[in-house]
């Protein structure tokens, strides 16, 4: 079986790649990265660093190819022969690839299962449209699969120089779960180790964004207000730790009144997670994990779609609006500094309006704009919040 | 990540918590922490050498002074610098770096003998203090000439400054990486309690000053201490590694820029917006 992974970064690499080849799939990645694409081949492979909070584990990945993604026509080969296409380009790269992957599916004769492996609700339905989109006949995506992947391990890093010799590392958990939509699939797909094939897809997808993705921010966003420069290091944070597992609370229960309360996972479930983001092996920098709010800060989102939830089941989204204000006042302008140009009390309302889609007059956008309004002041260059409860700061 | 901590032993009765915590967080977080007590064993120097990637200059005698000044010729990474622990742990040297980076300071003088400054008295009084003290020990104001013959003229440079008034309590402002922190407390302090004060915002002039102080020295990393005076303020001491009692989350947020740090210099990146020499290599003091 032939796997093509378009994206040979950390997810690309340090999951699915890994996970497709210890399943017995030979694996050709496609990527931009002229670099990677030589060190790739030069190495036969790449090493994976699996951690847990108390230990890592290499494994090696070998036996992989690689082609660039300039060289259009070794791409649509490959891709024409695969019988698995996965994209980890991160989302906003979709458009872009999408014209390859169409090409290539329509010199296919049997059809094919595409799974994005992109951190993003319904990407597999937006995945399908961009490349029906881009073919000369658009109904030919209709015998293709398209699946989003819901997955689980974090990947926080590549060690090494693509323009060196050494073979790249990959850092990240050991988790290997990921689900992927089996209703969305076209044709018997070949096992790959971790995959969990499931019919209701969309509830999977938003536990993850409304319960772990919602804390990651949290603690992202209150971590980088508090002066904090990775993720293992804010959540020993007293406050943060509370406000992670308060604001995961909220998005659980949203999501019990929706979907079941076995299905929100339950307090232990919360606790798991606040784990994993004490895992100091990661080496997480909060301004990783914080940027590009405005993606984050989308109504369907992590913070505006688990808090619109949460209301909808009469929760008070409180600690969800508090992080929503403080992924607001982010701006990682390079260097992740305090940016307050795009706070104007009079333009709140539109603001809010653009980048959440919340009403700053009712519910849920109401109490985003009260905190935001209280936050914002304050968020002079160089200064921080000694604390969240006093909503105390080291300058005036 | 290997970190070396000189540390001065402290004895039980002594309520210090934030370096411990500081140390089990690093470990917490895979880091190797060695701490390294100078006064407790014999060290042959020809056999020093930057074995860590990151030294941590906390202890404050004269031995861990030298011994990181050993650690900084043969090339060792040290979080708080040889030659600006050894200018600050000297105030002759530090105000005069303070003063000609436009900090406030109090008149300063220096002498050999405090009876040459009695006719500085006419102006008013004066504080003198032991050139390398810390902690607030050996400081007197001096109103009458007649108090200069106390002066013991064994103790080394005679230290005087123009005594200002202070109206208030003292305060001090601790800066960790990019971050700032006032804590208000009592001169002196002299329990663990008087020692954390209370914490207060800085304002824009003190924020001025730090900024000061921290290019002055070229680190990022250090304490100081100012007095308000007639609704000025004046900066009269600064520490290259001071306790950070009353900083909130004091040690935790050590514990996170150490981190950082150590971080910048395992990827050869610079530190303190100095290029890090390369491990092993000696440097021109």
């Amino acid at each position: 079986m032939k796997a093509v992974v378009i994206g040979a970064g950390r997810i690309g690499c340090g999951l699915a790649g890994q996970l497709l080849r210890s399943s017995g799939y030979d694996v050709t990645f496609i990527t931009r990265n002229p670099d990677v694409v030589k060190n790739l081949n030069f190495n036969g492979g790449y090493q994976v660093l699996l951690t847990t909070a108390t230990e890592c584990r290499p494994v090696t990945v070998d036996g992989i190819k690689a082609i660039a993604s300039s060289d259009a026509v070794a791409a649509t080969n490959a891709l024409t022969q695969a019988d698995l296409i996965v994209t980890a380009v991160c989302s906003q790269n979709l458009p872009a690839i999408a014209p390859l992957i169409a090409k290539a599916l329509s010199q296919r004769e049997a059809p094919a299962n595409v799974i994005a492996f992109e951190n993003m609700p319904s990407v597999g339905d937006c995945l399908r449209r961009l490349v029906a989109s881009a073919m000369a006949e658009p109904g030919q995506v209709d015998k293709h699969g398209f699946s989003g992947a819901v997955i689980s391990r974090m990947v926080t890093r590549r060690v090494g120089d693509p323009a060196g010799q050494k073979p790249l590392m990959f850092v990240g958990e050991a988790v290997e779960e990921f689900v992927v939509d089996r209703s969305a699939l076209c044709a018997p797909l070949q096992k790959i180790r971790g995959m969990k094939l499931v019919n209701d897809y969309q509830p999977w997808v938003l536990q993850k964004l409304y319960t772990f993705s919602a804390g990651h921010a949290t603690a992202a966003y209150l971590g980088w207000l508090k002066g904090y420069h990775y993720i293992h290091t804010a959540i020993h944070d007293a406050e943060i730790r509370k406000a992670v597992f308060n604001a995961m609370a909220e998005g659980q229960r949203g999501l019990a009144a929706k979907f079941g309360r076995e299905f929100a996972r339950g307090r232990a479930g919360l606790e798991a997670t606040v784990a994993r983001f004490e895992n100091a092996n990661l080496n997480d920098p909060i301004v990783r994990v914080a940027r590009d709010p405005h993606r984050k800060l989308a109504a369907d989102e992590r913070l505006v779609g688990a808090g619109r939830l949460a209301e909808a089941a009469g929760v008070f989204p409180q600690q969800l609006a508090m992080v929503a204000a403080a992924a607001l006042c982010f701006s990682t302008s390079g260097n992740g500094k305090p940016c307050t140009a795009c706070f104007e009390q009079s333009q709140t309302a539109a603001t809010l309006n653009e980048i959440c889609g919340l009403d700053a007059a009712h519910g849920f956008g109401r109490i985003v704009a009260k905190s935001w309004a209280q936050l914002a002041p304050s968020l002079l260059p160089g200064n921080l919040l000694l604390s969240l409860n006093q909503r105390l700061w080291a300058r005036v | 990540m290997k970190i070396g901590m000189l540390m001065l032993r402290h004895p039980p009765t002594r309520i210090s918590p934030i370096m411990p915590a500081v140390v089990g967080l690093l470990k917490n977080w895979g880091c190797e922490v060695d701490i390294i007590y100078p006064e407790e064993k014999i060290t042959l120097l020809s056999q020093v050498r930057a074995e860590h990637d990151l030294y941590i200059l906390k202890s404050g005698t004269e031995l861990a002074l030298s011994l990181a000044g050993a650690l900084h010729a043969v090339g060792a990474r040290i979080l708080n610098p040889y030659p600006v622990a050894a200018t600050m742990r000297d105030k002759i040297a530090s105000m005069r770096v303070l003063e000609a980076a436009g900090v406030p300071v109090p008149e300063t003088y220096i002498t050999s003998h405090a009876r040459q400054l009695a006719d500085l008295l006419d102006a008013g009084p004066l504080v003198l203090k032991p050139y390398r003290g810390s902690q607030g020990r050996g400081i007197h104001v001096i109103w009458d000439a007649d108090e200069l013959d106390d002066v013991s003229a064994e103790e080394g440079p005679v230290f005087a400054q123009r005594y200002h008034k202070p109206e208030g309590e003292d305060r001090k402002i601790y800066v960790i990486g990019d971050q700032m922190f006032g804590v208000r407390r009592i001169f002196p302090a002299r329990t663990y309690e008087e020692k954390i004060g209370q914490p207060f915002t800085i304002d824009e002039e003190l924020r001025q000053i730090a900024l000061r102080c921290s290019r002055a020295f070229g680190v990022e990393l250090f304490g100081f201490d100012v007095i308000v005076s007639k609704g000025r303020s004046y900066v009269v001491d600064i520490q290259s590694f001071p306790g950070f009692k009353g900083v909130p989350d004091a040690a935790l947020r050590l514990a996170d820029y150490v981190y950082s740090v150590g971080q910048r210099a395992l990827n050869g990146e610079t530190i303190f917006g100095m290029s890090v020499p390369a491990q092993g290599k000696a440097v021109t003091l």
